[in-house]
């Protein structure tokens, strides 16, 4: 029995190491690695000397890391609830399709999901664009007859792109919900008709009950995902000119470590947004799943 | 079997491994895209066809900017990356300070027949790392020149006998001849509204003032910070007045200028093939390119330059074999440099800017004359081609030029954020 046992062991020890090592080199070490190099004045490439807190002492008073900062979590309150909801409200439409219909429209809803970003940012440049784009016909009439230059204009870049953003994502979560959707038992619905339910009541008495932990999951998803905004932000302000304003952190570590070669500055925004992130995390998950227990 | 394939596979790679023994290989990385990318390839492709039984240039083409200069930096750190690469003058000090470049002695210079007295001073000494040592051999000047509508410009009275602008010098003067020249539709000028376009302009006005941008460690110093609200003010008049369109992409632009509805456009001269092809489908309006007039004391124009340079690859240094290769390889495009020229680019190597073939090249002839009072970037790792000095005129400059902030505060600002970073 007890031999039996150590065999085991052994032989789970022996299917966890590829993992464990793949991860520990990947993950781990880079990980620790990055904490410790935001406690140096390193370059991007090779060593630096201890300096303490004093990168971190620096972000704090960076008026460009505060920009960045405070972007990023309006970036995350634009399209993480929106998207998430949206989705739901698209999943309950297309699981009420039939047969092919159905499968054709949630394509529809999925295909801008397997775009590359570049695509999805010349696209929708194009479509915005002041001079050319289709969507000043209804810009236009908004702004008194007058084409906007949207991604040139502070206050709508960061709202433009949060748009273009959750189209762009939709799908995956459409069809996370659709997968939860489908889980739920005819069974009880039809139990409920025979009680008199109405479509209503049945959303809200099973429905939302029974979705909760994949609403949570994509909720999550989201969360971490748009706290790690980059591509779309930094292709859109890329071509246009004020970096400054629509700064959001991943791109303000990319500037001080790749434009500015100050790898220990830009290892300690990550720890920050490291920390963020988890903390935040964390904290949703549990306090949704609470709520979800009741 | 299966060990008569491995020994055919053998036996075929042997051979293989012999012809490339034969023939040098040299890998090349260049950021060169669009008109460049096409015109270097043109170039890369005659080398090859003239070196076809000793050298093989292998080139690849990179994004241009930050993600070119990272990828060579992350390269050379673990000894990988190419033999020769192209490189903008204004980004050396980050180069050398970070310890991409490999420098280049005298005597190997020498002995691949390149001579810094082939070179204009000023070109050839940024070049230099701040130890004095030559880390780069330049192979063209490019700049920004007035690009104008010879019919537009007649019409209102600007055009000398010689079909060159006239009466566009001193800053009463140029403002006079935009709102003379805006008029039925048309304006006076049309700008690319991007941060590098805003820092060349910028730039160039700015040291027509005698200004300096960088001077022992502080930027925009004393009365500087002046000059530049002086230059700013002046760029703003142009959007305010009308006589240039405000928020204008820089493909905007352009179409803008040919299709004549700005009578004249500042940018690059890596634009002059747009126009020269455009014209030669009889697709454009008699058109010429000048030199920025002088708006202020003196003539001035911003400049960078495509230089060829060594990496010091760590650990796994080009061979001196291969360096001297690398070498005769420079000279030789230098040497070549008038077909680079159709680019719209000033040739840097003397012996082909001052050469009958090259005076007969229009309009390049016509601007060349800026090279004699060429202003290069600040010498700092925070300035040059996509650096921290080019992303604050895109929040800066162009704010200011259509007038979303006032100039002294553009300025300040500018100065604020990029004496920030000196810390």
């Amino acid at each position: 029995m007890l031999r039996s046992r150590r065999a085991e062991r052994l032989t789970a020890a022996a299917l966890m190491a590829p993992f464990a090592v793949v991860y520990g080199v990947l993950f781990v070490y880079p990980t620790l690695k990055m904490v410790e190099l935001a406690f140096t004045n390193a370059p991007l490439i090779g060593p630096g000397a201890w300096v303490g807190f004093d990168n971190f002492r620096r972000l704090t008073v960076d008026r460009l890391f505060s920009t960045a900062f405070w972007n990023t979590l309006y970036f995350v309150a634009l399209t993480v609830a929106p998207s998430t909801l949206l989705g739901l409200v698209v999943a309950l439409g297309v699981n009420r399709l039939k047969g092919w219909l159905q499968s054709v429209v949630l394509a529809a809803f999925f295909l801008p999901y397997i775009l590359p970003v570049s695509c999805v940012f010349h696209m929708w440049n194009w479509m915005f664009d002041k001079d050319f784009g289709v969507l000043q016909y209804v810009l236009a009439p908004l702004n008194g007859g007058q084409h906007v230059s949207v991604f040139r204009t502070t206050p709508y870049f960061l709202p433009a792109v949060a748009f273009i953003t959750t189209w762009w994502l939709l799908g995956f979560n459409v069809l996370l919900f659709i997968a939860g959707l489908r889980n739920i038992s005819r069974e009880i619905y039809e139990a409920a008709e025979l009680d008199g339910a109405s479509r209503w009541t049945q959303f809200w008495r099973i429905t939302w009950p029974l979705i909760w932990p994949v609403t949570v999951l994509v909720f999550t998803i989201q969360l971490i995902l748009q706290f790690k905004i980059f591509d779309q932000v930094y292709l859109f302000a890329n071509f246009i000119v004020r970096y400054d304003p629509s700064m959001v952190m991943v791109e303000y570590i990319f500037k001080k470590a790749f434009q500015q070669n100050m790898g220990g500055l830009a290892a300690a925004a990550s720890v920050v947004l490291f920390a963020l992130i988890m903390i935040i995390s964390v904290l949703q998950y549990q306090l949704l799943r609470a709520r979800g227990r009741r | 079997m299966i060990r008569k394939l491995l020994c055919a596979a053998a036996a075929a790679s042997a051979l293989l491994i012999g012809v490339a023994q034969a023939k040098e290989t040299i890998v090349w990385w260049d950021f060169l895209s669009g008109g460049d990318g096409v015109r270097m390839k043109t170039l890369l492709e005659q080398f090859n066809k003239e070196h076809a039984d000793s050298v093989q240039i292998d080139a690849t083409t990179l994004e241009w900017g930050v993600p070119f200069y990272s990828k060579v930096q992350t390269a050379t750190a673990v000894g990988d990356g190419p033999d020769i690469m192209t490189y903008h003058e204004s980004r050396m000090p980050l180069g050398v300070s970070t310890g991409v470049l490999s420098p280049l002695s005298p005597d190997e210079l020498t002995a691949s027949g390149i001579k810094g007295s082939d070179f204009s001073p000023a070109n050839w000494k940024a070049a230099q790392g701040p130890d004095g040592k030559q880390y780069a051999v330049p192979l063209d000047i490019h700049s920004i020149i007035l690009y104008y509508n010879k019919d537009l410009l007649k019409k209102a009275g600007l055009l000398g006998e010689d079909g060159k602008p006239k009466g566009l010098d001193g800053a009463a003067n140029w403002d006079a001849a935009l709102a003379k020249l805006t008029a039925n539709g048309v304006t006076g000028l049309a700008l690319p509204n991007d941060g590098a376009s805003g820092w060349r302009i910028f730039y160039t006005l700015f040291n027509q003032q005698g200004g300096q941008f960088l001077k022992d460690g502080k930027f925009l110093d004393g009365d500087n910070l002046a000059k530049a609200t002086t230059t700013l003010a002046e760029m703003q008049k142009w959007v305010k007045n009308g006589w240039a369109p405000s928020n204008t992409e820089y493909p905007a632009s352009i179409a803008l200028f040919t299709s004549g509805k700005a009578a004249m456009h500042i940018n690059g001269v890596w634009e002059v093939p747009t126009m020269v092809d455009l014209a030669k489908k009889g697709q454009l309006f008699d058109w010429g390119a000048v030199q920025i007039p002088v708006l202020y004391s003196q003539p001035a124009t911003w400049a960078d330059s495509h230089s060829f340079a060594i990496p010091d690859r760590k650990g796994n240094p080009v061979s001196p074999a291969k360096r001297k290769l690398v070498l005769d390889t420079i000279h030789w495009f230098n040497e070549h440099s008038l077909a680079w020229a159709g680019g719209g680019h000033l040739p840097a190597y003397l012996p082909v800017q001052e050469s009958p073939e090259f005076k007969a090249l229009k309009p390049n002839s016509d601007y060349v004359s800026l090279a004699k009072t060429a202003v290069f970037d600040p010498v700092s790792v925070l300035a040059g081609v996509a650096s921290p000095v080019y992303d604050a005129a895109g929040n800066y400059v162009i704010p200011a030029l259509n007038g979303e902030i006032a100039p002294a505060e553009a300025a300040t600002k500018m100065r604020d954020d990029l004496q920030a970073l000196t810390k």
